[in-house]
């Protein structure tokens, strides 16, 4: 199954999927792992049910939009650093703009990229379920194998 | 490598020759993350910041804030923001106020240890003064109050959501980090809530419980609803009337935080109280808006999904946070009278449970001034920070301790309990937590 969205952040990378339904609290989800230098980003939001206690690392994540803090903003360039980011974050609406610029930062600043596409549309958020191996392409293409 | 010529967001000639590196290295890097966030949020151009800013990124602790070696290159090149700025809270150092363990301390002063040298630097690049911290900066005492219609690009999600709503500043929801380059640029990307399209209503709200709800749970409510959206809420001004001061400025401060914690809401309206919403109406509302009730068995609901995260979870209460957001003068002479009241009532003169009050420095210090109320409070078991209560969890430090709120912001970054206001008071009194 094809879905074609925006690449904001572009490359060509295969991996593994894990979806959220609800939005995603970039805070929420990665403060435990930037306080305790953890080697591996466990998600740490207790209200997100699908994502709570996941391992979030290489992962391709995807949500509908990023919600919460705007302190949220300043982690993806830590988490890029510190090895234990996402592979890819897959938005099946318009990025928001916490985490466009928190991207953008990480991968201008910092040089790391997790690829960013973004409305792939509601039925992209549907169809993909956890553990689906996804490719994704430069032109914003995401392929779910 | 990114390729600038093929995107769509217009630039000046100032902003190509930025781009084109002549005005240095530094700022080349600014304006591409600039340009780039433009681009991501469909910016038609970049706009100028009209006033003075207010930053989320207090302390330095990486993730939270920029790095330090990223704020040594601003310093370095000489860049400074356009204007002012007030930053987030104070870091947690104010031991005598925190009712701290000698092992939680230690950890909080090493997680701070460079706190002194980042505030130098943010006073170089454009903070106001060394006292400038609180997430309440538009209160009297504070001062950073930007007028209707003045363009900024602001973070921190409870300070933006309220400048856009109750003053009708106009920011977008800017990330950390983002928010400083785009205050040392001086400019922000022409989009979402600086247009008047963006700020049109996306959610019509009606709010149709039997009393006013509890602020931070209707705007939780709102906020997991709407997501981005932009709610239109009707219903409100029966309760808080139609005068945009006091009681109603406090309650939509709390409202806004927890839409904002709990969403990506970055404006709402009220019917006949916020200023857009008394000019325009419900001719706010955009064509193909949804609609959304809440009655009193969605907060019933709503508060009873909160699971409790205390490590022992029949432990009694060791700690009382009170104020995430900070709270104004007249929230803090609330929690005087209330206090005074239920001790009165109970035969009792201390609380049974230590509780931290947390507002801005000047704001503390104003109610200092009163001497009686002060030390009324003081004797009661009663302390003032002007830190941030999430602060208190940082490392877990706090996760085995049992801490009561009325917070649902911090309860949605900690494992604080949450409670409303008219139940926290029976629980610091007593110490007893029913049912």
């Amino acid at each position: 199954m094809r879905f074609k969205g925006r690449a904001i952040l572009a490359g060509t990378i295969k991996g593994e999927a894990l979806v959220t339904h609800s939005g995603f609290n970039t805070l929420a989800s990665f403060y435990s792992c930037i306080c305790s230098q953890t080697t591996e980003a466990i998600c740490s939001d207790s209200g997100n049910r699908e994502l709570y206690g996941r391992n979030m690392t290489d992962k391709i994540i995807c949500l509908p939009k990023t919600i919460g803090s705007t302190s949220g903003g300043a982690l993806w360039q830590r988490i890029a650093d510190m090895g234990i980011a996402p592979k890819a974050m897959l938005f099946s609406e318009q990025i928001d703009s916490i985490a466009a610029g928190g991207l953008i930062v990480a991968d201008i600043w910092m040089k790391r990229r997790i690829y960013t596409i973004d409305r792939l549309g509601n039925e992209f958020l549907r169809y993909v379920k956890n553990g689906d191996i996804i490719k994704i392409e430069e032109d914003g293409t995401v392929v779910i194998l | 490598m990114i390729n600038f010529a093929n995107l769509k967001i217009n630039l000046t000639q100032e902003e190509q020759d930025i781009l084109h590196g002549k005005q240095g290295q530094t700022m080349q890097k600014i304006m591409e993350t600039l340009v780039l966030y433009g681009e991501a949020l469909n910016a038609e151009k970049l706009v100028e910041i009209e006033g003075n800013g207010h930053l989320v990124i207090c302390w330095p602790i990486p993730g939270i804030s920029p790095p330090m070696q990223m704020l040594d290159e601003f310093v370095d090149c000489g860049l400074r923001t356009r204007f002012p700025f007030t930053l987030d809270p104070e870091a947690p150092l104010d031991f005598e106020n925190l009712h701290l363990k000698g092992w939680q301390e230690q950890v909080l002063r090493e997680i701070y240890k460079d706190q002194e040298q980042y505030e130098q630097k943010m006073l170089q690049l454009g903070l106001r003064d060394k006292f400038a911290f609180t997430c309440n900066p538009y209160l009297p005492e504070v001062g950073n109050a930007p007028e209707r219609g003045t363009v900024l690009a602001w973070s921190e999600s409870a300070c933006v959501i309220f400048a856009n709503s109750v003053l009708g500043a106009r920011t977008n929801r800017n990330g950390a980090i983002i928010d400083l380059l785009s205050n040392i640029a001086g400019k922000t990307p022409l989009t979402g809530l600086l247009t008047d399209e963006g700020r049109r209503a996306t959610w019509l709200i009606q709010v149709a419980t039997s009393k006013l709800p509890f602020p931070s749970l209707l705007g939780a409510a709102i906020g997991q609803k709407v997501l981005a959206g932009v709610p239109f809420i009707v219903g409100l001004d029966r309760y808080l009337g139609p005068r945009l001061q006091g009681y109603t400025i406090d309650y939509l401060h709390e409202m806004g935080a927890a839409c904002a914690t709990f969403g990506a809401v970055g404006l709402y309206h009220v019917e006949n109280i916020t200023p857009e919403a008394r000019d325009y109406g419900r001719g706010l509302l955009a064509e193909g808006y949804e609609t959304f009730l809440i009655d009193d068995q969605t907060i019933r609901e709503l508060q009873a999904s909160y699971p409790v995260l205390w490590a022992d979870k029949r432990a009694k209460p060791k700690k009382c946070l009170i104020g995430c957001p900070h709270l104004s003068l007249r929230q803090i002479y609330w929690w005087v009278h209330q206090i005074k009241d239920a001790l009165v009532s109970k035969g009792k003169n201390q609380l049974s449970v230590p509780t931290i009050i947390f507002s801005a420095r000047q704001v503390i210090e104003k109610f200092r001034e009163n001497s009686e109320a002060h030390e009324q409070l003081k004797r009661a078991g009663v302390t003032f920070s002007a830190t941030c209560p999430l602060a208190l969890f940082d490392k877990d430090i706090s996760a085995d301790d049992a801490i009561v709120t009325n917070s649902n912001k911090l309860r949605a970054y900690s494992t604080a309990r949450f409670f409303t206001d008219e139940e926290l008071i029976e629980i610091i009194v007593t110490g007893e937590i029913e049912g």
